[in-house]
């Protein structure tokens, strides 16, 4: 699954060749802005067919974050 | 002249005025409205009560449909959300983040929402959440401002949703206008031109600053905190970009900007001041009613669209 997500976020922010990790923070790691934030939801649902309310997005600080959040809703990686 | 906009918000003409703080009052939107388009209140971060005194206010100046831009990242912001229903206003627009806990409440009070976007991906996820239409803003406005231009925003985004689509950034005239139409738009919104107007209660100095400058007269401050702002270059933006250039803290630099906006409007400080306008600025050469700025536009783009 974190590996999925790190393709994903790789490809989405453009960060390939960066360390990610569940600790990396999108803010301070990878310097993803808000509209990052929502290209990468709109990545995540495309790929796991998850529906994810623009309110998360708030909530998405960490890799880690994201993981948690997909995890609880079922997603099967 | 008729587009989806016209219809759903029920004007005359697709030209929307910019909800901009502190500009964006009631003289200014009632005769935008006045004029056939939909004038803005610029709630800002003003408290919930002045919004509502505003609202009031415009109602007296107008019995058109008008709006009010909720500005989300204002701690008020729920408040205002709720003064906006209470008062009757049919049209919301919405910046600096994200609308979606407010829109079922918006929905249920028949309030056309409309968010501003920067990208297809956030217009996509306003489209789903419910709004009505979108305004896709490009990087060349005044104030906050995104990073893709609108000739390259606006019709990636018309083609990433099936709701009407509002070009703003760059836009102040009949040529502004129709261009944006080409590239698929249903209305503009414009924030520069209507600073300028004759309603628009922006102080003196303000306005000259803004009817002076030139095409290259804008600049970007706050690139590095993440917030980026277009404004007119003064001694404040030099001293703003030096020290961002030095790596200077977040703190430091909101000294620099704590109420300089406020500061430029009201009290004409043109020079430590934050003066707000677009790339188009340059363009804007005179202080004319807003009914002249909306007829001369339609005219011109009539013309130019052969309608």
């Amino acid at each position: 699954m974190l590996e999925k997500l790190v393709a994903i976020i790789e490809e989405k922010l453009n960060v390939e060749g960066m360390e990610i990790t569940e600790a990396t923070s999108f803010q301070d790691d990878l310097d993803a802005d808000s509209l990052d934030l929502f290209e990468l939801t709109m990545a995540l649902e495309e790929e796991f067919g998850v529906e994810i309310p623009s309110e998360e997005l708030s909530s998405f600080t960490t890799v880690g974050s994201v993981l948690t959040y997909l995890e609880e809703k079922g997603v099967q990686a | 002249m008729k587009t989806k906009i016209t219809e759903l918000l029920g004007i005359e003409y697709p030209i929307i005025q910019g909800g901009m703080a502190w500009v964006a009052e009631h003289n200014l939107a009632a005769a935008v409205s006045n004029a056939g388009g939909l004038g803005l209140i610029g709630a800002a971060s003003a408290p919930p009560e002045v919004v509502r005194e505003e609202i009031r206010k415009c109602k007296e100046l107008t019995d058109k449909p008008f709006g009010v831009n909720v500005m989300l990242l204002n701690p008020n912001a729920e408040e205002v959300a709720k003064v906006v229903v209470e008062e009757g206003v049919k049209v919301v627009t919405t910046g600096a983040g994200n609308p979606s806990k407010f829109m079922e409440m918006w929905k249920a009070a028949g309030v056309k929402v409309i968010p501003v976007v920067a990208s297809v991906a956030m217009a996509k996820m306003m489209e789903r959440a419910g709004a009505d239409a979108v305004v896709a803003e490009g990087m060349e406005s005044g104030g906050h401002i995104g990073s893709t231009t609108t000739m390259a925003l606006v019709p990636q985004v018309v083609d990433g949703v099936s709701i009407p689509v509002i070009a703003a950034g760059g836009i102040a005239d009949g040529r502004g206008f129709a261009a944006a139409m080409m590239l698929g738009a249903e209305g503009v919104q414009m924030g520069t031109r209507f600073v300028a107007a004759k309603e628009s209660i922006v102080h003196a100095n303000y306005k000259e600053k803004l009817i002076k400058a030139k095409d290259i007269d804008s600049t970007v401050t706050g690139m590095s905190t993440g917030h980026p702002v277009r404004s007119i270059k003064n001694k404040m933006t030099k001293e703003y970009l030096r020290l961002e250039k030095e790596g200077a803290d977040f703190m430091e630099l909101e000294k620099l900007t704590l109420g300089s906006l406020r500061n430029a409007v009201m009290d004409g400080d043109v020079i430590n001041g934050t003066v707000m306008a677009g790339q188009i600025a340059g363009l804007v050469k005179a202080e004319d009613s807003c009914q002249d700025i909306i007829l001369e536009i339609m005219n011109d783009a009539k013309k130019l669209l052969g309608k």
